[in-house]
This record gives C-alpha cells, sequence and structure tokens, in this order.
C-alpha cells in the first residue's frame, strides 16, 4: 500500500481547492468591497501592523460577518465530511450516513424541543438563551446516538446490524415526537423549524464557534490515527482482529467521534444533508479507499463543497438568502442517484 | 396593574426615543421586516424611505417590487448590509439574535416595534414611526382616526346586538387542495373575529385539523375562509365539494360563508384591519346597516 | 506452538464443539475433515480467539490467547476465513498490503513481501487490478497472499489457519494453493487447514482430523483417519480406498 505516489497530487489540488474556497468565502459577498480593502483588511486580520484608515467596513464585513462564518463552514464541512468516513467504515458499507446511528434524527428532535418549548422556558438566564437551541441539538443527538449504541451492545460485543436497525427504528420514533411538537407548535414556531431543519452559517459568531471548532479539530487529528485499523476493518470485523486491532474499542470511538461531531455541527448550523454521504464518495472514486487519505482529503473537500455551497446559498437569492441544506441536496441528490445507477451496472 | 406597567413603560419608551432622536438625523433608507409594519410605513407617507422588505410584506403590491430580505426570523446580515440601511423595522419576531447584533455593530439602528393586536402597541409604533419620518403630528393623527374608526365599529356591534345574538364563527385556514386548518382561540383569527362582534366557537390553541364531527358539533353560523392562493371571492360550491363536512354546518345551508384576505391575521394591527372588520361585521349582522368605510368617516 | 487443551464451545444451550486436544506443530499441515455442520469452522473460530471456549483453553506459545497483545499476536497467528466480505475498491496489493499492519518493516521491505506472498498466492498477474472487479476463485487466493504476507517469510512458532482455502478454486489452482501452502509450513509454520476434498486432505495434510457432531470421530495419519469405516461413520458415504499410482497416498474413491 503506498498511496503517497497518488496521493500527493490529490492533497495539492485539494489544498488549492480549500484556499480558493476560503478566499472566494471571505472576498464574494451581497455586500461588493474592493478587492483592494479585502485584501488589507484580511492582512490587518491575520494581524499585519497595517494601516486601517477607511477600512472600517470592510474590515467589520471581514472580520465580523464573513470570518465567522467561513470558519464555521470550514469545521462544519469537514466534520460532517469526517463523520462520513468513519460511519462508511463503522458499517463497511459506502452508502452508510452519519444519519444512520441516530445522531441527525436526536438532534432534530432535541432542537424541535428547544424551538417548540423553549419559549415557555422564560426562565432562563439571558446569557443562556441563545445557546439554548445549540444545546439541545447536541445533547439530543448524543442521547439518541448513546441510545442506539447501547441496543446495539451484547455481552461486551457491539452488533453493528443491530445498531443499523436501532438507528432506524430511534430515528422513527423521534420522527414521531418531531412530530407531535410541530402539531403543538404555531405558524411562526413551524417556520423556525423547517429553517432549521435546511441548515445554514447565517449568523456565525465566534462564541458559538469555538466548541465546535474544538470537537473538529479533536475529530480531525483523532480520526487518523485509526486509518489503519479502518482500513483492516474494511474486511470484516473478525479479520480486523486477527490483523491485531482492537476492534470494539475501534467501533466505540468511531460512534463517539461521529455523535461528537455531527452532533456540533448540527447545533451550530442546523441539518446540512449530503455531505456526510456525498464527499467521501467522491474523494474514494479519485483516491480509493485507503483511510490513510481518504480521511484527510474527505476533511478538506468536505469544507470546501461546504463553503462553495454556502457562497452560493447567500449569493443567489441576495439580499435574503436560501438555507445551505437546499444547496448541497440539489448537489448531493442527484450525484447519490448517479452513484446507485453506475453502482448497479 | 398591567396598565400600569404598560402606561409606564410607554412613557419611558416616549422619553427616551425623543432624548435618542434629538442630535440624531433621521434615517433615510430603512428596511422593513414585518407586513403590518410595512403598510403602517407606506400609510403614514414614507414608501420612498423603504428600500427592502421581508417576504411577509405583501401590501401594498408596490412593495413586493423591492429586494427581499427572506423571512423575517431568518434574517442575513450581509444581504441587508449590502442596501446600506440606515435603519431597520421589525417585530419581537425578527431574527435570529446573532444577525441583528451584528447589524447593530454594523451601525444599522434597529427599531423592534411590538406587534402584539392591541391599541396601545400601535399607538407606540406608529408614534415612533412617526418620529422616525419626521412627520409626528401626522402620526398621531393617523393613529387618531384609527382608534376613531374602531370605536365606532365597537358601538356598530353594540347597537347591532341589541336585535341580533352574536354569532357563532368559525375561520378556517386553507392552503391549495390541504385540509383547512380552524384558527384557535388564542391566534390573531379569534382575535378579527371578537373584534367584529362574533363568537368564535374553538376551544384550541393555533390552527389545527378538525374532524368532520367537530365541525358538526360546532355547526358554526359563519365560516370565514382565508386562502393563501385564492385572492378575491370564494366560490361556495367548490369550497363545499372540497370540504363535504362543511355542507352539514348551519354557515352552508344560510350560505354564510365570508372570504378573508389571509394577510390580514399576521403581524398585528395593521391599516387594513378596519375595513376587514367592518366588512366581517357586517356579515355578522346582515339586519344591521353595513359601516362602510365611507360611512364610518 | 498453538494448543488446544480440552477444548468445548456452547452456543446458547447447545455444544457444538468438545473434547478438543490438539497441538499445531511446526512443519506440520494439519487437516481437517467433517461433514456440514460438523464444527469445522468452529473450531477454527475458538483456535483463532474468536468465540469464547466454555471449556478449556487455547495456549499460543504456552501463554492463553486472550493474554496476547494484538499485534504481537498477529504477528504470530494468521487466519483465512471462508469467505471475505470486502466491498471497497482496494488494489490487489493494498488488500495484501493488510497483512503488514501489524508490522513495521518499513514501505520497501512490505512491498517486496506483498510481492512475494503474490507469487506465492499464483497471483502474482493480478497486482495493480482492482479487488471488486475479481472473481471469486481470484479474490481467494488475494485473501491466501494476504495472511502469507502476515507472517512472511514464516517460520518456528508462527500458525496459520486456513477455512477452506480451496472452495472456490479450479482444479489446477486448488493444487497450487496447497502446496503454496506446504512449502509455507516447510519454512517452520503450523498450518491447520479446513478441507472438503478428501484427497486433497490426503495428499497434502501431515495429519487429519475427523469431526462428528463436533467431536473428534479420528485424528491421525491420513493412512489411520482415510479408511472406509470412519468414512462411512461420519459421513454416510461408501468408499474404496486405494493407493494413488505414484505417490502412494490413500486414494478415495466413492462406491
Amino acid at each position: 500500500m503506498n498511496p503517497a505516489v497518488h496521493a500527493r497530487p490529490l492533497f495539492i489540488a485539494l489544498g488549492l481547492l480549500l484556499l480558493l474556497a476560503l478566499w472566494l468565502s471571505l472576498a464574494l459577498g451581497p455586500v461588493s468591497l474592493p478587492l483592494q480593502e479585502t485584501l488589507q483588511a484580511a492582512l490587518r486580520l491575520l494581524g499585519l501592523p497595517l494601516s486601517g484608515a477607511g477600512l472600517e467596513q470592510a474590515e467589520l464585513i471581514l472580520g465580523q460577518i464573513r470570518l465567522p462564518r467561513t470558519l464555521l463552514g470550514l469545521a462544519v464541512g469537514a466534520v460532517l465530511a469526517l463523520s462520513g468516513v468513519a460511519m462508511q467504515g463503522l458499517f463497511r458499507n459506502p452508502l452508510a450516513d452519519p444519519g444512520l446511528i441516530g445522531v441527525s434524527s436526536g438532534a432534530a428532535l432535541g432542537a424541535a424541543l428547544a424551538i417548540v418549548f423553549g419559549a415557555r422556558l422564560g426562565g432562563l438566564p439571558e446569557a443562556f438563551a441563545p445557546y439554548l437551541l445549540s444545546a439541545c441539538a447536541f445533547a439530543g443527538g448524543l442521547g439518541v446516538t448513546t441510545l442506539v449504541y447501547r441496543f446495539g451492545r451484547r455481552n461486551g460485543q457491539t452488533s453493528v446490524a443491530t445498531m443499523l436497525l436501532a438507528g432506524i427504528a430511534l430515528t422513527a420514533l423521534s420522527g414521531a415526537a418531531i412530530g407531535l411538537f410541530t402539531y403543538l407548535a404555531d405558524d411562526t414556531t413551524l417556520r423556525t423549524l423547517t429553517f432549521w431543519n435546511l441548515g445554514s452559517l447565517n449568523g456565525a459568531s465566534y462564541a458559538r464557534l469555538w466548541p465546535l471548532l474544538i470537537v473538529t479539530i479533536a475529530v480531525a487529528l483523532w480520526l487518523p490515527r485509526r486509518a489503519k485499523a479502518l482500513n483492516a476493518l474494511l474486511l470484516g470485523e473478525s479479520e480486523a482482529r486477527h490483523l491485531g486491532f482492537a476492534v470494539e474499542r475501534l467501533k466505540r470511538e468511531l460512534v463517539f467521534c461521529t455523535a461528537l461531531g455531527v452532533g456540533a455541527a448540527v447545533a451550530a448550523a442546523g441539518m446540512i444533508g449530503f455531505i456526510g454521504l456525498v464527499v467521501p464518495h467522491l474523494v474514494r472514486l479519485l483516491a480509493g479507499p485507503d483511510h490513510r487519505v481518504l480521511l484527510p482529503a474527505s476533511a478538506l473537500a468536505g469544507a470546501s463543497l461546504l463553503l462553495l455551497a454556502d457562497l452560493v446559498a447567500r449569493l443567489v437569492m441576495a439580499p435574503a438568502e436560501l438555507p445551505i441544506g437546499i444547496i448541497t441536496a440539489l448537489i448531493g441528490a442527484p450525484f447519490f442517484l448517479y452513484l446507485l445507477m453506475r453502482g448497479r451496472s | 396593574m398591567r396598565l400600569d406597567l404598560r402606561l409606564a413603560s410607554f412613557c419611558a419608551a416616549l422619553l427616551f426615543s425623543h432624548a435618542a432622536l434629538a442630535d440624531e438625523p433621521l434615517p433615510q433608507r430603512w428596511v422593513s421586516a414585518g407586513g403590518s409594519l410595512s403598510e403602517w410605513v407606506v400609510a403614514l407617507g414614507g414608501e420612498d424611505r423603504l428600500i427592502g422588505v421581508d417576504t411577509t410584506s405583501q401590501h401594498p403590491a408596490s412593495l413586493r417590487a423591492l429586494p427581499s430580505i427572506g423571512y423575517q426570523r431568518q434574517l442575513a446580515a450581509e444581504g441587508i448590509l449590502s442596501l446600506r440601511p440606515d435603519l431597520l423595522l421589525g417585530s419581537e419576531e425578527m431574527g435570529p439574535p446573532p444577525v441583528l447584533e451584528q447589524l447593530r455593530s454594523a451601525g444599522v439602528r434597529i427599531e423592534v416595534l411590538p406587534s402584539k393586536p392591541d391599541l396601545a402597541s400601535l399607538e407606540r409604533s406608529l408614534r415612533r414611526m412617526g418620529e422616525l419620518l419626521g412627520t409626528p403630528e401626522s402620526a398621531s393623527r393617523v393613529f387618531a382616526d384609527y382608534r376613531q374608526r374602531l370605536e365606532r365599529q365597537r358601538q356598530w356591534i353594540a347597537d347591532a346586538q341589541r336585535s341580533q345574538k352574536a354569532p357563532g364563527v368559525l375561520l378556517m385556514l386553507g392552503h391549495a387542495d390541504s385540509a383547512p386548518l380552524a384558527a384557535g382561540k388564542d391566534t390573531a383569527a379569534a382575535w378579527l373575529i371578537e373584534q367584529a362582534g362574533g363568537r368564535n366557537l374553538t376551544d384550541h390553541d393555533g390552527y389545527k385539523a378538525l374532524s368532520a364531527e367537530t365541525l358538526m358539533v360546532l355547526d358554526p353560523e359563519v365560516v370565514i375562509y382565508a386562502d393563501r392562493t385564492q385572492k378575491g371571492a370564494i366560490d361556495p360550491q367548490a369550497l363545499l365539494k372540497r370540504n363535504p363536512a362543511l355542507a352539514a354546518t348551519r354557515a352552508a345551508r344560510d350560505g354564510r360563508l365570508l372570504a378573508l384576505d389571509p394577510t390580514l391575521l399576521v403581524g398585528g394591527l395593521g391599516p387594513r384591519v378596519p375595513d376587514g372588520l367592518a366588512v366581517l361585521s357586517a356579515a355578522f349582522y346582515p339586519s344591521a346597516q353595513a359601516l362602510t368605510a365611507e360611512a364610518a368617516r | 506452538m498453538l494448543r488446544a487443551e480440552n477444548l468445548a464451545v456452547q452456543r446458547g444451550p447447545c455444544t457444538v464443539l468438545a473434547d478438543i486436544h490438539l497441538e499445531l506443530r511446526p512443519g506440520e499441515v494439519l487437516g481437517v475433515l467433517g461433514p456440514n455442520g460438523a464444527g469445522k469452522s468452529t473450531l477454527l473460530a475458538a483456535l483463532s480467539g474468536e468465540l469464547p471456549a466454555a471449556h478449556g483453553r487455547v495456549l499460543l506459545d504456552e501463554r492463553p490467547l486472550s493474554a496476547w497483545h494484538g499485534p504481537e499476536r498477529a504477528r504470530r497467528l494468521a487466519v483465512l476465513p471462508q469467505t471475505s466480505s470486502l466491498g471497497f475498491a482496494f488494489r490487489v496489493e493494498e488488500v495484501v498490503s493488510m497483512g503488514r499492519l501489524p508490522h513495521a518493516t518499513g514501505r520497501t521491505r512490505d512491498a517486496e513481501i506483498v510481492g512475494e506472498a503474490l507469487a506465492a498466492a499464483d497471483a502474482a498477474h493480478l497486482a495493480g487490478r482492482n479487488y471488486l472487479e475479481l472473481s471469486g476463485g481470484e479474490r481467494q487466493r488475494v485473501h491466501l497472499a494476504r495472511v502469507l504476507a502476515q507472517l512472511w517469510p514464516g517460520g518456528e512458532g508462527q500458525v496459520l489457519l486456513l477455512d477452506e482455502p480451496t472452495s472456490m478454486l479450479d482444479p489446477l489452482h486448488q493444487h497450487t494453493t496447497l502446496q503454496a501452502t506446504r512449502a509455507f509450513a516447510e519454512q517452520g509454520a503450523a498450518v491447520l487447514v479446513i478441507l472438503h476434498d478428501l484427497n486433497l486432505a490426503a495428499r497434502y495434510c501431515d495429519r487429519l482430523l475427523l469431526l462428528e457432531h463436533g467431536r473428534p470421530h479420528a485424528f491421525g495419519t491420513p493412512d489411520e483417519v482415510l479408511r472406509a469405516e470412519p468414512l462411512r461413520a461420519v459421513f454416510g458415504l461408501e468408499v474404496l480406498v486405494q493407493r494413488h499410482p505414484e505417490r502412494g497416498h490413500p486414494l478415495i474413491v466413492a462406491r
């Protein structure tokens, strides 16, 4: 297994793509800033001692609106793609998706709870109120995934097939609960729920960014350490054990990383579909299934793709914005169908 | 107690707003996020100040030509900034909060006006808009006129009720061919019905679908049908065909099916509310002489 | 070496394997025979630590299997399962090089070993191909190369367990595969191989274990085990046992 030969040009290309996406995400928006101002403001944000005269607006838009949003997109895209790789590895199926272990439906349930009943919890401290939705989504994702994992455990072993079925059942159950909440909700609450379900990077702020950034960095550092074990896992669980890997611990880590990563991403930006499914798939087509390449390359590609999708989301209807989930689904769903058709022939 | 509080906050708001406005130029470029607020800006003669509105601002039709900033609860900071506004006007529903924070730090003045359907809220909103437009007198005139019309409306109903009992009314919110939803007791629809002299029959919260049996038990004398896709008069035959349960009600037998513009149901007291109420109450009390817009003035 | 002492395996209330005493010897190929459901794969799973022993124990170098550290054990014991469910488009040499994961011999040495193991499994010509595009028999040889690479070059103290490595192979490759296995054993490794073909077992195995209902029915050299009575008792098959005209090992012909 000697991926470096093929991996190097891929990493260079994906790195350049990410740089381009980062730059576009910082330089373009409904407010058109002259290139020179953008550059100057960007350099000043990096800490270069340039004169800031006449740059107030550019600095504000770059520093307070576009940069936190770009960082959010970077983290969400990367962590969703990494979680997708982890799940496709765990289920040994290239069509697996982070939603399979219930993390998305759990997060949606938490969010629905927060949106529908949050208003009635009038007694919350002012400082905590804006985080209620994120906190509930995160807790919901982690909670349902923990349940799915518990159902999958028997005699100290984790049955991936049982987890898959438990995930389906608990997703249906969450769906029913969400349905009940939407029935109880009023019109405006419903709309908020709908928008949340479509995801958005809108309103990103540094305060809400840090938890996700920390989780993303942790996941992005941890999963590649398990790249070899993931490769072996693709052979089969007992094969991986015969190759000397601690498979039970590996499965636990994969579930935990995914629940944490997707939970934090969903809490920060709502439901954004298809990144976790499509990006690893796409990278696998280019670079093969070796996780030593697949994991970092998917993180790069996921971040780039999400940033570009967000760019479309904020430009196409300006001054209004499209939910980004619509864009990722518009790109992702046809691609998914293409993969299905391709797999069949 | 509640009235005192309201009065106190009202006075405080007045004081502060005057202090704030004293040394600031009037905002010239307005973005409005809220249907009835936009409508009031136009009614107060400020349409030329508006440079962008949200998706709920549908009246008057000329507003639809303005750039749309999206749904009032999902505003985008940079999109709004690209319009270079001085002022963002909206109700308490406007959001999300981080975006408002970003706009505020970019120097956009944000005015959050109450959208509750009561006159005190309206008076506060109109006064504020008048100040921001630089025409406080005309705003208070508009408000006085509005209050007077509602007052006359109330008297007219009181008169009408001497000879006729208040009818039981059900408001159904429809959308294309989907099952219509009945307005609950906490909705703006219930408020409109009560204001027009009707008796709202429902006991639930929000908008919910009713079973055919419940509909028969409620047996409304008047059914108001607000369809989001259908503008203008309703075709009773088509309506009854799509909702056969309605046909068994008194309202259908007596042909008392009314159409209502659903935009009247959102965003508090808009300028078109008195006209809407007059039309509704005329239908509730057919034997009394209609209080038309002309007669009211 | 790998030794099973009074090994028994329980599945729910049923005892599916019992009374297993065996020791794999360096340089020797031990064949396991038995009808479907006799417990052959269960034996292999128990010997590799996949199934817990209800009774008795499995020792690798006098140490219980569970006491071994994962990678350390993997460098001593390799297992070829009956079928593989790998569904990802690895290249053939990537699959084989997974056998090198427990080692830290470096990329260059690993690439050499992968080449040698592929050649040993008569699969060198498959290098560079997409695993998913291979036939069942080709895949089986690739996995054989993988487990050979895991123990390469093979030597005393190493154990190779093979579950029906010839099940999907054409007659020529059935022989080349078992020849490769023998050659590997001659380097010093102990090999256990589950087989269905009695004549292949007769030709390539040093000792045979005949299983019936999870218990050993006969255990010994091919000459001792491959006789008409035990084969009739276990398989219900009437056979004639003759001699191979050139090699002299038993030759089983159904009557």
